[in-house]
């Protein structure tokens, strides 16, 4: 643990590929105590670390694989790593969030986080057991897909119990968009972290792990989880994640019509039904799973056992997979969309990117702008799962059309000439819902500092906090009304400091950041996250310090973005949310008020002690941040 | 009196009631027995079988312990004729002869102190049965196993007999 009590492993490795070194740097505990860990460790030292102004396929980009000091605790569900580097998908911040087991077993093998530069002259991977890293030849593991290299590398290490995050054909081919995969299941996927790791030709990081994670005060930390524990059951989102898992928000979405179907041009789908949580749990659902320590367990183990795509045994599918693969593209086959979700994960791209570019397509194709013969000849309408499956395989390899589409959507919009067809915010594609009718959903996704994002902040508050908590949090009932526009900015920009400390201790947000009462959203995600991580690691955090550091967090990453050019402008949701209205269903006549939009941002620039022009965080406040 | 162990209980029928892979009953068990985080410590494992398969495995307190019997030290002994074997680590050598003897792996070495461990059933209250939350772990032994089994088979037979 080096010099922490607790939770800290107290060291980060760092490598550079370009000269085959490795060094152990301590950790300090000033910068745990500012930072947390996770995305804390990843975006000051990319802020810290990075030039400006980087191509980010060149050997001077970072990639930071950083844990968080709960991380292989028996805290429940702390089984979140944070994976970050410049995006070369958007050129802004770009970071992506993996459950599964992996960053426990990094806090075993002794590392809070690892730090990766330069260029390999040859495929490697980085191997790390207990202490010790080394840098391997990797390439006769190199075109491998995700499920195959896992096998080798257990067979050429000796142990199935190694855990390995790794990219696939995608990352090796630079798709924009190319995600890791750990244990070959569970991605961090946006933002193409693992193009960059494909251009580093790191193919995997490995490890394996038999130290302690200490904790400064068992019994305190006990009590704390017994605490966590008596939540789990009155907690209405416990049963619809473990009944249903995350596709439970399929029938939310038909009911509220706010799907961005057909590339955002519907707000409802026909034929919902079947690719429902509920026709996926009948259909395909072999069992739940639970990530590390999880009590919730919202994961799905899916098995198509008959039919032409059998078989398949995956882990999901997400709500986001059936989003992004389904909803976009209006392809309601279930089956086609858990074998695409599968590719994904085979392949190693972004599921929600790689649907959001098909579906951008196969509108271009729908409206005469792509014809057939630019399209590798296939019918690529709406609906065409056929189509759907083959631009999977060619994203990978940017085989044909493929080529193009593994750009992203901001690229195909300046090549095409066709931007206002590319729906996405700092050029990360819009994922969750349709935000046309819910400003603040908009604001939300329009300002997270990695493009459009809806894990960076908690805009829900306003659809059940109750008028009385919200005049006593917020200083306005007005935050209690979902149509008013008074108090949102200082609740987003609230909401954002107070669910990035799930990224920094490394737990999970369905676990520890969800609630539809405002109460217990105060008592799991501040009041027990604060006991949980004195308990852990001895350092005196308190409730207000904590949300102190997601706030430092959340200015490091908009100074980032700020010296590669982002300013105002980009945080905006698309034209097409402004210019159109949802055509059908409940949210028919949904549309994006420019004046509103404009006002909550002001009053989130306000909140937040930003300059109302430039978004540039004021002297006194990076002074208060001591970031100045 | 029948000897104890913890068993695993799956309902296949259940989604929600077969092992989730949480590890949870890793983590406890060894915050139980040496207050830190390290699942590597536990004296249960969850054994990864592929294609969704996973099934936690632990002591399953033999009338005849193969790692009693082994032990050239005596560190392993059983106080209680009825209870669990236990170590004595003052006496343990590491040698690991009871790890290789044990037919389902449930004797371990430990890896930070390097004696060996093993599950004894946390004094009769058993830290993963409580903390599982998919409930397929159960302080249970071979006639509630069996009758667990007949039960099964029985509703086969009235099944059958219905098809008639």
């Amino acid at each position: 643990m080096g010099s922490f009590a607790g939770g800290y492993a107290g060291q980060i490795l760092y490598v550079d590929l370009s000269t085959g070194s490795l060094q152990k740097k301590d950790l300090e505990r000033d910068f745990a105590l500012k930072y947390i860990g996770g995305r804390g460790f990843s975006s000051r030292i990319l802020w810290d670390e990075l030039e400006p102004g980087i191509d980010p396929f060149s050997p001077a980009n970072i990639v930071i694989l950083a844990a968080g000091p709960l991380n292989g605790t028996p805290t429940p569900s702390a089984s979140r790593l944070t994976v970050a580097a410049k995006s070369p998908l958007t050129g802004a911040l770009g970071d992506a969030n993996s459950g599964g087991y992996w960053a426990p077993e990094l806090k075993y093998a002794g590392f809070d986080a690892i730090v990766v530069k330069g260029i390999s002259p040859e495929p490697v991977y980085l191997w790390i057991e207990d202490g010790i890293a080394e840098l391997r030849r990797a390439k006769h593991l190199w075109g491998l897909g995700i499920h195959t290299l896992g096998e080798r590398l257990k067979e050429e290490i000796g142990d199935e119990t190694i855990h390995i995050c790794a990219i696939g054909p995608g990352g090796e081919n630079r798709v924009r968009y190319a995600c890791v995969l750990t244990d070959g299941e569970s991605a961090g996927g946006r933002c193409g972290i693992g193009a960059v790791m494909g251009a580093k030709r790191l193919k995997a990081v490995v490890v394996r792990g038999s130290r302690d994670v200490g904790l400064a005060d068992p019994e305190r930390f006990k009590a704390a989880l017994d605490s966590y524990r008596a939540t789990i059951d009155g907690e209405a989102w416990t049963e619809t994640l473990r009944r249903l898992g995350t596709p439970n928000l399929v029938a939310h979405r038909q009911t509220l019509g706010i799907w961005g179907a057909k590339n955002f041009q519907r707000g409802t789908i026909e034929g919902w039904e079947k690719i429902s949580g509920e026709a996926f749990r009948e259909k395909f659902l072999h069992k739940v799973m639970g990530c590390m320590g999880c009590l919730v367990r919202c994961r799905r183990y899916s098995i198509i056992s008959e039919g032409p795509l059998a078989p398949t045994y995956t882990k999901g599918p997400e709500y986001d997979t059936i989003n992004a693969l389904g909803a976009k593209t209006y392809i309601t086959d279930p089956a086609v969309i858990l074998r695409a979700h599968y590719l994904c994960d085979e392949y190693g791209i972004d599921a929600q990117t790689a649907g959001s570019s098909i579906a951008m397509a196969m509108e271009l194709y729908e409206r005469g702008i792509l014809k057939k013969d630019q399209v590798d000849g296939v019918d690529l309408a709406f609906g065409n799962g056929g189509a759907l499956l083959h631009f999977i395989e060619g994203i990978a390899y940017r085989r044909g059309f493929g080529d193009l589409l593994a750009e992203g959507t901001k690229i195909m919009g300046e090549r095409l000439n066709a931007g206002y067809y590319a729906i996405h915010v700092k050029g990360l594609e819009v994922d969750a819902s349709d935000p046309r009718g819910y400003v603040t959903r908009a604001l939300t996704y329009s300002v997270a500092t990695r493009g459009s994002c809806h894990l960076r902040g908690f805009p829900y508050i306003d659809e059940f906090i109750k008028p009385e908590e919200a005049e006593a949090f917020f200083g306005t009932a007005s935050v209690s009304r979902l149509e008013a526009l008074e108090g949102k900015g200082k609740m987003v920009a609230w909401s954002e400091d107070w669910v990035t400390l799930a990224d920094l201790a490394g737990v999970c947000k369905f676990a520890w950041y969800r609630s539809r009462s405002f109460p217990m959203l105060i008592k799991r995600g501040l009041e027990l996250m604060n006991e949980t991580l004195v308990a852990v690691t001895g350092l005196p955090f308190t409730a207000d310090s904590l949300l102190r550091c997601g706030e430092r967090v959340y200015n490091v990453e908009k100074l980032f973005n700020l010296r590669e050019g982002f300013g105002r402008e980009s945080d905006y949701p698309p034209q097409r949310f402004f210019q159109e209205e949802t055509p059908d269903g409940p949210s028919k006549g949904a549309k994006l008020n420019r004046a509103d939009y404009d006002r909550v941002l002001d009053d989130y620039y306000e909140a937040r002690g930003w300059d109302k022009k430039t978004g540039q965080p004021t002297p006194g406040k990076l002074r208060d941040l001591g970031l100045a | 009196m029948s000897r104890k162990r913890v068993g695993y209980f799956a309902n296949r029928q259940d989604p929600e009631n077969i092992c989730s892979r949480c590890r949870m009953c890793e983590l406890i068990c060894a915050l139980h027995h040496h207050a830190v985080g390290n699942p590597r410590r536990a004296r249960i494992q969850v054994i990864l079988l592929g294609q969704g398969e996973d099934i936690p495995v632990t002591c399953l307190n033999c009338e005849e312990p193969p790692c009693l019997k082994m032990c050239p030290t005596g560190a392993l002994y059983r106080p209680d004729p009825e209870g669990m074997v236990k170590v004595q680590k003052e006496v343990c050598i590491g040698c690991a002869m009871c790890v290789n003897a044990c037919p389902v792996g449930a004797m371990t070495l430990d890896p930070v102190e390097g004696f060996a461990a093993k599950c004894d059933l946390c004094q009769g209250d058993p830290q993963c049965v409580l903390y599982c939350p998919a409930k397929v772990l159960k302080l249970t032994d071979a006639g509630q196993m069996a009758h667990h089994r007949m039960k099964g088979f029985a509703e086969f037979l009235r099944n059958s007999g219905e098809d008639k």
